[in-house]
């Protein structure tokens, strides 16, 4: 009865309106417009660039400051570069590390410091109404951090206990190792060991900031409630002092090539699962293809329609999850395609994804696909600008990374504009599945035998020692 | 088809209902929230919608959440609630199984689905010229979604592999799990949402649509939307696609009735993945709706919120023992608790930790809150309303989630104003009541003794 009601009641609201034809997939409107958000880019006289967003939907204020080095310049003291963004607000000249921890927690702000290969950043937001203080603290961790001997041991004592951690974590272990096999002896390739923990002094941490704290080595991104014209004053009179300095060049040894397709297995007994890195070498971030090589890979396996999601997960239901991404860096990168799979369906797993690597560089995928994967990325690149925060690093990627000053202008076009027989070409170029490094966490006395059918085996412990036979 | 893990359960903040006691403040002036304006009302088939206009971005999200969780499940069928929602991505009357995903994917979109103990939800953000598509498929799947063998069969593997890859295979996995079975036992809160595997096995196609025709309903499901629409248009859109599908049975709603706790409880959990000694210190609390909530939400804060906070101080700080220690509470529909989760460092014994936390507790309860910790506070739940709410997605999901378990949608403007009508001595009140000695259930994970062939 409610039922009938119901639809009568639907039909007399809306008398101007037929129903709808369920059966067919309704039409777009058309196309909104979406161009890169404008911003302003001021470059103080001591070399510091800086870009302002403004975006008064929140008020907030965030800043971001990326110095362009990372742990790639640690040298022989691997750690060096996070150790220094750790203890950045651990103690400075005015602040010791409580009176800072109190100083940004009593106004709800944040001040932290990560470090990556290619840079170090240091992020600092709250509300507007603190602009001032936000930019104090964020100017005093940047610029007098006094790396003090107690944070510096606490520190260094944690951080031994997290590695005593990840031992038993399935994607540490994997990340580790991976970066271990791809990049060799070249410093992407180094990770911590309890041994590199207890080598850094903390004089490193002073030296490093010395060398590379630089405002010429820097930029800082401005995003929130604020008005360029108000707040470049501040951030001059904050940074104005900050002096400028020369930039050593580091040698860094080439990154080698990967011959032929070898499987590091770490054991890690108990393991239920196996999780299955199969990666490559690829191309450094500022390389021509970007925005092509994108719609190419979401085309292999990004996101739910994503070929490895569509073949792992929906037709044999091995995984959760299956996807593929490039991490492109400074000076190169990697092409990684992941599972998590139970122990039986290892090795069928790593053969599929080698399978759907052959068959994107074999054959041009149907124009539809192509289709929906240009649609994809361009709908979605349009929907990230909502975040300005998101693209604040991207002005600031520009600028890290050498790109061309249009490249998010284009960024969309050039997506839009890539056909079948480019993927092809790029796939062939940009995949390979001769030159892989297979890396895999989980219970070796089941998985391995399946394993040693595909490829050399080679098995790690824990440690990420390799295993004698 | 994401199950919120641990992380996130712990990180949802419950939001709670309050006295709106006047409160005077010698602080400086609160901060201006922007409004965020929306309409909203009841189709006669019992949907609720909730729309908000905003033009700042060409997006827009769409936001479906069904009032159904793990609590709804049977205690012999519990993971159900989340199998089903991966169900929901297979197909319906109109829309071909496993392509879902392509039409949202090749309209520029993308789109996510989540199970938690009270709630299922769906939620799309598109291009604003989609809108249609959108409504088209939630609208779709509400009225007619398909359930057959072949996409159970597949789904079945895949939640295994689900259950395995967040749980089973990490450090700690079990913890959320082997919690909510102490905490809640003898309610439908004391299995997790992904519930055990095999009762999905057993279960035949049948109760799958069977569960989808109790509880996948309009009168048990809020539709928000926002971002870059017409309100008028959007209305009648709405009409279109959902207004024929025809309203449910009233659902029985769970009840939860917890028997009461006269001694502490303690557990040890001996797995052979723990690296590293950890302890979890829990007591129940209330439901997010409670008076009280806004206070032990900000008692959870002086005690973790920070470096200056009371726990990481004396745990992390001073005494190096802990790697990290965090305080969450963990407020339901229907019932809740406070959790103090300390993960040691190398050497710190377990004995160590449950003391450090058990003297801390002990030390709020005793002096309660300085005014400086409490003001401090304040200021964090301030900047993080403040900077929360800024996407269309965020947007459309807490109007919803506001609406649906406490009434007032308008909350996204108001909620901030509960936290500052706590007082101070309400902290320590509401430690001593409900963080008692003898109501405290204690979890262990001590670290697994290495092999002898492991040792150098």
């Amino acid at each position: 009865m409610k039922l009938s009601l119901c639809a009568l009641l639907t039909v007399l609201a809306l008398p101007a309106f037929a129903a709808i034809d369920r059966s067919k997939k309704p039409e777009p409107d058309p196309a909104p417009a979406a161009s890169f958000p404008e911003y302003r880019t001021e470059t103080l006289p001591n070399g510091l660039k800086i870009f302002v967003i403004e975006d008064d939907r929140k008020p907030t204020i965030t800043l971001r400051l990326v110095i362009r080095s990372g742990s790639a310049v640690d040298g022989k003291k691997t750690g060096t570069a996070s150790f220094v963004a750790g203890l950045l607000n651990r103690g400075t000249e005015r602040r010791d590390a409580a009176t800072f921890a109190v100083e940004t927690d009593s106004i709800g702000v944040r001040v932290e410091g990560a470090a990556s290969d290619d840079a170090i950043s240091v992020s600092a937001g709250g509300l507007t109404k603190y602009t001032d203080q936000i930019l104090d603290l964020l100017a005093d961790a940047v610029l007098h951090p006094t790396f003090p001997a107690d944070q510096f041991t606490r520190l260094q004592r944690k951080t031994l206990s997290s590695l005593e951690a990840e031992k038993q974590e399935p994607d540490a272990l994997a990340s580790k190792l991976l970066g271990k096999v791809i990049y060799g002896a070249f410093p992407y390739g180094d990770y911590l060991t309890p041994e590199s923990v207890k080598a850094i002094q903390r004089e490193d941490l002073a030296t490093f900031h010395k060398a590379h704290f630089l405002p010429n080595n820097a930029s800082l991104a401005v995003v929130g409630d604020v008005k360029a014209a108000e707040i470049l004053p501040l951030i001059a009179k904050a940074f104005g002092d900050w002096k400028r300095g020369e930039l050593a060049g580091e040698k860094i040894n080439p990154i080698p090539e990967l011959k032929g397709l070898t499987i590091h297995l770490v054991d890690r007994p108990g393991s239920v699962q196996s999780n299955i890195i199969v990666a490559a070498t690829g191309p450094a971030r500022n390389f021509p293809s970007l925005p092509e090589v994108n719609v190419l890979n979401s085309t292999l396996g990004g996101g739910f329609s994503g070929r490895l999601f569509q073949n792992l997960r929906e037709k044999h239901g091995w995984t959760y999850g299956s996807s593929c991404a490039f991490d492109f860096k400074k000076l190169g990168g990697s092409f990684q395609a992941t599972a998590e799979t139970r122990n039986e369906v290892t090795a069928p797993a790593v053969q599929e994804i080698l399978k759907e690597i052959a068959r994107i560089r074999d054959e041009a995928a149907p124009e539809a696909e192509i289709a929906l994967q240009r649609q994809y990325n361009v709908g979605n690149y349009l929907l990230s600008l909502e975040n300005s925060s998101r693209t604040a690093q991207r002005v600031q990627d520009i600028d890290l990374y050498d790109l061309p000053a249009d490249f998010y202008k284009t960024y969309a076009r050039r997506m839009s504009e890539t056909t079948p027989a480019k993927i092809q070409e790029l796939a062939k170029k940009y995949l390979t599945t001769e030159n892989v490094a297979v890396v895999i966490v989980g219970e070796a006395k089941e998985i391995q035998p399946g394993l040693e059918k595909i490829g050399k085996v080679v098995v790690y412990d824990q440690d990420l020692k390799p295993v004698a036979k | 088809m994401k199950l919120a893990p641990f992380a996130a359960l712990c990180a949802a903040l419950a939001f709670p209902l309050t006295t709106l006691a006047a409160k005077e403040n010698a602080a400086p002036a609160r901060v201006q929230l922007k409004p965020i304006k929306f309409v909203e009302y009841d189709l006669p088939n019992g949907l609720r919608v909730i729309l908000h206009e905003n033009h700042a971005a060409p997006v827009v999200a769409t936001y479906v959440l069904y009032h159904v969780g793990a609590k709804n499940e049977r205690p012999d069928r519990t993971g159900f609630a989340h199998f089903f929602e991966h169900l929901m991505f297979e197909g319906t009357a109109n829309i071909p199984r496993s392509t879902i995903d392509k039409l949202i994917s090749g309209a520029g979109g993308n789109l996510n689905a989540s199970t938690s103990f009270d709630q299922t939800d769906y939620y799309f953000n598109v291009p604003s010229n989609q809108l249609k598509l959108a409504l088209w498929i939630e609208s779709d799947r509400m009225l007619q979604a398909v359930i057959d063998e072949k996409g159970v069969e597949t789904q079945r593997k895949v939640v295994k592999e689900e259950k395995r890859m967040r749980y089973d295979n990490q450090p700690y996995g079990s913890l959320f799990e082997q919690l909510a079975k102490l905490v809640f036992a003898g309610t439908p809160y004391a299995w997790v949402p992904i519930g055990s595997v095999q009762y999905i096995d057993q279960a035949k196609i049948e109760e799958f649509r069977e569960f989808y025709k109790t509880y996948y309903i309009p009168n048990n499901a809020t539709l928000a939307i926002a971002g870059d629409i017409d309100i008028e248009k959007t209305k009648k859109l709405v009409e279109e696609y959902f207004g024929d599908i025809p309203r449910g049975a009233e659902i029985k709603r769970p009840v939860v009735e917890l028997t009461p706790l006269t001694k502490p409880v303690q557990q040890e959990v001996k797995e052979d993945k723990t690296p590293l000694n950890a302890t979890l210190h829990a007591w129940r609390a209330v439901p997010e709706t409670h008076p009280d909530a806004y206070a032990m939400e900000m008692l959870g804060s002086v005690l973790s919120s920070g470096r200056s906070s009371r726990l990481y101080k004396r745990l992390v700080e001073k005494e190096q023992a802990a790697l990290n220690c965090d305080a969450f509470p963990f407020l339901l529909e229907k019932a809740g608790m406070l959790g103090v989760f300390a993960t040691g460092q190398q050497g710190a014994t377990l004995e160590q930790l449950d003391a450090l936390i058990s003297e801390e507790v002990e030390k709020v309860k005793a002096e309660g809150v300085t005014e400086d910790e409490f003001r401090k506070v304040l200021n964090q739940k301030e900047a993080e309303f403040a900077g929360g709410f800024g996407t269309m997605s965020t947007r459309a999901k807490n109007l919803a989630r506001y609406r649906v378990f406490y009434g007032d949608t308008n909350l996204i403007n108001t909620e901030l104003d509960r936290y500052f009508a706590v007082k101070r001595e309400d902290l320590q009140r509401v430690a001593k009541q409900y963080l008692t000695k003898e109501g405290v259930f204690v979890l262990r994970y001590p670290a697994a003794q290495k092999a002898p062939a492991a040792a150098k």
